[in-house]
C-alpha cells in the first residue's frame, strides 16, 4: 500500500508537469498583450518595455517556460496581474472560502443523494422511485444560476428563513483569522454569534451547489444497487433470514459504493476547483471568483496557478479515492 | 414579586439590547457593490476606483471639489493656496488650515512633504499624476515653517492641472509619524498601509476582509463630523445578488444593478435612484493617417452626421447617458455643451461625394468584448454604427477582440476605427485635451495619426494658462477644431445609476466617483 501510494504521489508530478506545460503554452497563444492588460491603457511605451523586461516576457518562449518551471519548484507560483500579490497568497486567503462551501456542498450532497438512491432502488418502479428519478432529473438538469437566484428570493428575501449573501451579516465583523475557516476561527474566538452566523450563511449556497451533486449521486447510487440487489449474494442473504436493513447496508451498498465513490471523488474535485457561479451569486470568496476575475482580466499568472491547484486536487482526491476502495472492497489490495 | 421584577429586568435589557442594536443599524450604512479592482488602500499606490472611494474619506487632500462640482476647488488641508510665477517654475504654496490626524498628531506640513515624496518615490500606478503631469521631483515640495508648504514646479507643468491632480487618491495626506514607525526595508510603510489607515479623513479603517468586506468606523479626531459611525463596503459582483440584498434590506446602496432593474426601482418607493455623472466618454477613433480612408476631415464630418446619437443614449443606454460631441467631459472646467451633429443622411452623403467618395468604402471596425460605457454590450453598439453608417455607404466589418489586443493594434496606430472609451486621469480639462489633441503625447491624437499643429498649440496653451477666463476661452477654440477636424466621433458619456434604500440621504457623487460618507445618514 505505502509503495503504491509514493508511486502514485510520484505520478501527480507527472500530472503537474503536464498541466503546467499546456496551461504555460496556452498563455502564450491566447491573444493579448500581458504588459497592456498589467499596466492599462495609459502606460507609455517605456512602462510596457521595462514590464517586459522585469518580467522575462522580452526572453524566447522556451527561456520563459524553464524559468517558470524554476519558480514553481521553489514553490513560487508567480504574482497576480490583478492584485499585485504573490499568487500563493491569493490562494491561501480564497482556498479556505471553497474548501468551506465544497465540503459542506458534498456533504448535503450524500447526504440527500444517497438514501434517496438507495430508497430509489428498494422501490424500483413504484412511486417513491419515480418521485427519485424525476428529482434527480429536475436537479441535473435545473441551471446552478437559476436555483441560487429562485432560492435567495424566497428563502432569503420573501420568507426571511436564511440568511442572503456572503460568509457572515454585514453588521457582524469576522474573527481574527487563524485558519481562514471563519466557523472554525469563530470557535477559537469563542464568538458563538459569528459561529452560528457563519453556519447559517453556509446553508443555501452549500445547498444549491449540492443539488447537482445529489441527483447525480442518487442516479449512481440507484442504478449501482439495482445490480447489486439482484446478485445471488444478495438472495442468499434474504434466505437465511437477516433483516432487510442489515441487508440493504451491510451486504448491497458496501458492494454498491465504489461507483458511488469514483462520482463522489469526482464531484469534489469539481468543486474544489472552483464553483464559479455559486460563489459570484452568493458574494463566496473563493477559488470560482478569484479564477472568473482573473480570466476576466486576463491574469494569465493567476488562472494558471488555479489550474495547477486544480490538478493537485485531482490527482490527490483521485489518488484517495482509489485507497478508499480497498477499504469498502477487501479483494482489492495494492502492492 | 421578585419574580415579576425580575421578567421585567429582563425585558427591560431585551428591549434596550434591540434598541442598541437598531441604533448600530440605524448608523451603520452598508454599500453593495463590485469592489474587485481594490489592490490597496495606501492613497500613494492605491489608483482603482473602488480605492479612490475608500482613501477619499480616509484621507483628506489640499484642496478638494465638493458635491457634485468638478470645476471649482474648495479648501481641505489647505485653507488658502496660491500660485506665483517665479520666472523658470511655478511656486504654489498652501497655508495649512489646523486639523488632527486619526492618531491625534497634528496635520503638518512635514506630513505634505512626506507624503509627495512618498508618492514619487514608491512609484504606483497614480505616481505619474506627480512626475509626469506635475513634473515633480522628490525634493520639489517644501515646508516654510509648520504649516506652509512650497511645491515648485517647472515652467512645462500646469499648476491648475496639479491642483486638481491633488484631489485625487494619490494627494491623500498621510500621517508621517505614524507611516515612517511602521516602514519595513525602505518601502515608506506601504505594507502597512494597505491595510491600515493614517488619516485626518472623516472615516478609519477597522479592517478589509479581501474579496468580501472593507469596514470604515468614525474617526473621533476628524474635523468632518460623520452623521454615520460606520461604512461597510459589502462585495457583491453579480446585479441579481446586489437586487435582492438591496429588497431585504442587507445593503443600503447598490451600485451595480442592471438598466432594467434600476428602471423597476426607480417606480419604487422604497428606493430611490441617482444618476452620477461620470467623466467617461464612449468614441469612435478614426485613423487619418496618410492615405487612410478617414485622412480626410470631410469623412470623419460624414460619419458624425450618420451617427444616431439620441438612439445610443435613449435606447441602447436606456437613457443612462448623456448625448455629447465635444472632447471634454460635462461636469468639468472648459466642457463646451455644444452638440451641432445630429442625423442627416443627404448631408452626410454630400461630404463624403465632396471628399471624392461618393459610393462610401469598406473597412474594419475595431470592438472590445464585453460591455462598453453605461454597461452597453459592445457588440449591440458596435452594430447600431454598423447600421448608422451604412446608410451613408460606409460598410464597417465589425471586428470583436480582446480589449488588450484591440489596444495593441490601437496604439500602433494600425486601425481604421475603433469603439473605445476614455477617461481622463485627473479632473482638469488637460486630461483630454493633451492626449486627444496633441500628436507629440503619443496618446489618442497619435493613435489616430491626427497631427495637428494648432491643436497640439491650443492644448499646451490651455493647461498652461493660470487666467480662468483666458483658458477657458483656450478650450472653447481646442473643442471647436476638434468639431470640425478631430479624428473622433464621440458617441456619449455614461451615467452611474445608484439605487438607494429610501431612507438613505445625503447621498452624492461626483463624476470622478468620490463620495463623501460623513454627508450621508439614515
Amino acid at each position: 500500500m505505502l509503495n503504491y501510494t509514493i508511486r502514485r504521489l510520484f505520478f501527480v508530478l507527472f500530472v503537474v508537469w503536464g498541466v503546467s506545460l499546456a496551461t504555460f503554452f496556452i498563455s502564450q497563444v491566447v491573444p493579448g498583450d500581458p504588459a497592456l492588460v498589467a499596466l492599462g491603457d495609459k502606460a507609455t511605451d517605456e512602462m510596457i518595455t521595462n514590464f517586459r523586461t522585469k518580467n522575462g516576457l522580452d526572453q524566447p518562449v522556451v527561456t520563459q517556460y524553464f524559468t517558470y518551471v524554476g519558480r514553481l519548484l521553489r514553490g513560487d507560483l508567480g504574482t497576480s496581474l490583478r492584485t499585485g500579490r504573490p499568487i500563493i497568497d491569493d490562494l491561501r486567503d480564497f482556498f479556505p472560502g471553497t474548501l468551506e462551501l465544497s465540503a459542506t456542498a458534498l456533504f448535503i450532497a450524500a447526504l440527500i443523494g444517497i438514501p434517496a438512491g438507495v430508497l430509489a432502488a428498494l422501490t424500483q418502479n413504484k412511486a417513491p422511485d419515480i418521485i427519485v428519478r424525476l428529482m434527480a432529473l429536475l436537479g441535473g438538469a435545473t441551471p446552478i444560476y437559476w436555483l441560487a437566484i429562485l432560492l435567495l428570493e424566497f428563502l432569503h428575501n420573501k420568507l426571511r428563513l436564511l440568511p442572503g449573501p456572503g460568509r457572515l451579516d454585514a453588521y457582524l465583523i469576522a474573527p481574527p483569522r487563524v485558519t481562514g475557516f471563519v466557523g472554525i476561527d469563530a470557535l477559537i474566538a469563542r464568538d458563538w454569534e459569528v459561529f452560528t452566523d457563519s453556519l447559517t450563511h453556509l446553508i443555501l449556497p452549500a445547498f444549491v451547489l449540492g443539488a447537482f451533486s445529489s441527483a447525480l449521486l442518487a442516479r449512481m447510487t440507484r442504478a449501482a444497487m439495482l445490480e447489486t440487489m439482484s446478485q445471488d449474494y444478495i438472495r442468499t442473504a434474504k434466505a437465511k433470514g437477516i433483516a432487510q436493513s442489515r441487508v440493504v447496508i451491510k451486504h448491497a451498498l458496501r458492494n454498491a459504493f465504489l461507483p458511488v465513490l469514483t462520482v463522489l471523488g469526482g464531484v469534489l474535485g469539481g468543486l474544489l476547483s472552483g464553483a464559479v457561479l455559486t460563489e459570484t451569486i452568493f458574494s463566496w470568496p473563493g477559488v470560482g471568483r478569484y479564477t472568473t476575475d482573473a480570466a476576466i482580466s486576463l491574469d494569465f499568472p493567476a488562472v494558471m496557478g488555479v489550474t495547477l491547484l486544480a490538478g493537485v486536487a485531482y490527482s490527490l482526491i483521485n489518488l484517495i479515492t482509489d485507497l478508499l476502495y480497498a477499504l469498502f472492497d477487501p479483494r482489492i489490495t495494492y502492492a | 414579586m421578585r419574580k415579576r421584577i425580575s421578567a421585567v429586568a429582563l425585558l427591560g435589557i431585551g428591549l434596550l439590547a434591540v434598541g442598541v442594536a437598531q441604533n448600530s443599524r440605524s448608523s451603520t450604512l452598508v454599500y453593495g457593490g463590485d469592489f474587485s479592482d481594490l489592490i490597496s488602500l495606501d492613497p500613494g499606490i492605491s489608483y482603482e476606483f473602488s480605492g479612490g472611494l475608500i482613501t477619499d474619506n480616509l484621507y483628506e487632500t489640499l484642496v478638494k471639489f465638493e458635491g457634485e462640482d468638478l470645476s471649482t476647488l474648495k479648501p481641505s488641508i489647505a485653507a488658502r493656496w496660491a500660485i506665483k510665477d517665479a520666472g523658470s517654475s511655478w511656486k504654489v504654496t498652501f497655508n495649512l488650515a489646523s486639523k488632527k490626524f486619526a492618531s491625534g498628531n497634528p496635520v503638518t506640513a512635514a506630513d505634505v512633504v512626506y507624503t509627495f515624496d512618498r508618492a514619487i518615490a514608491l512609484k504606483g500606478n497614480g505616481s505619474f499624476l506627480f512626475d509626469e503631469v506635475a513634473n515633480m521631483k522628490i525634493g520639489s515640495t517644501k515646508a516654510l515653517g509648520k504649516s506652509t508648504v512650497e511645491v515648485t514646479l517647472p515652467k512645462t507643468a500646469s499648476p491648475a492641472a496639479f491642483l486638481n491632480v491633488l484631489t485625487f487618491n494619490i494627494g491623500g495626506i498621510v500621517d508621517s509619524v505614524l507611516v515612517k514607525s511602521k516602514a519595513v526595508n525602505n518601502d515608506y510603510g506601504s505594507e502597512w498601509l494597505k491595510r491600515n489607515s493614517a488619516g485626518s479623513g472623516s472615516f478609519v479603517l477597522n479592517r478589509w476582509d479581501q474579496n468580501q468586506q472593507v469596514v470604515l468606523d468614525a474617526n473621533p479626531n476628524s474635523s468632518l463630523k460623520s452623521k454615520l459611525s460606520r461604512v461597510i463596503l459589502r462585495e457583491m459582483k453579480e446585479a441579481n445578488t446586489q437586487k435582492i440584498a438591496l429588497e431585504s434590506g442587507e445593503i443600503d446602496i447598490a451600485e451595480n444593478l442592471t438598466p432594467d432593474m434600476v428602471k423597476q426601482k426607480a417606480t419604487d418607493n422604497k428606493f430611490n435612484v441617482y444618476k452620477a455623472d461620470s467623466l467617461r466618454l464612449q468614441y469612435l477613433g478614426m485613423n487619418t493617417g496618410a492615405g487612410s480612408l478617414f485622412e480626410d476631415a470631410k469623412v470623419r464630418q460624414a460619419v458624425r452626421w450618420a451617427l444616431d446619437q439620441d438612439s445610443m443614449v435613449n435606447v441602447l443606454a436606456g437613457g443612462n447617458a448623456r448625448k455629447v460631441q465635444t472632447i471634454i467631459p460635462a461636469g468639468l472646467f472648459g466642457f463646451n455643451a455644444s452638440n451641432p451633429y445630429s442625423v442627416n443622411v443627404e448631408k452626410a452623403k454630400g461630404l463624403l461625394a465632396a471628399a471624392g467618395k461618393p459610393n462610401g468604402f469598406e473597412f474594419e471596425m475595431l470592438v472590445p468584448q464585453g460591455s462598453c460605457a453605461a454597461g452597453v454590450p459592445c457588440s449591440d453598439l458596435a452594430a447600431k454604427i454598423q447600421s448608422d453608417l451604412g446608410k451613408i455607404g460606409l460598410k464597417a466589418n465589425i471586428k470583436q477582440i480582446v480589449q488588450s489586443e484591440l489596444l495593441g493594434i490601437y496604439r500602433a496606430q494600425k486601425a481604421q476605427m475603433v469603439l473605445v472609451g476614455w477617461s481622463p486621469d485627473f479632473p482638469d480639462p488637460d486630461g483630454n485635451a493633451t492626449p486627444m489633441s496633441d500628436y507629440g503625447a503619443k496618446s489618442l491624437a497619435w493613435r489616430n495619426a491626427w497631427n495637428s499643429p494648432a491643436a497640439g498649440k491650443l492644448a499646451q496653451q490651455a493647461a498652461l494658462e493660470t487666467n480662468s477666463t483666458k483658458r477657458a476661452g483656450l478650450y472653447k477654440q481646442l473643442t471647436e477644431l476638434h468639431l470640425e477636424e478631430g479624428p473622433f466621433a464621440i458617441l456619449y458619456q455614461p451615467k452611474v445609476p445608484v439605487t438607494l434604500s429610501s431612507n438613505v440621504k445625503g447621498y452624492l457623487r461626483n463624476a470622478q466617483g468620490q463620495v463623501r460618507f460623513e454627508k450621508i445618514s439614515k
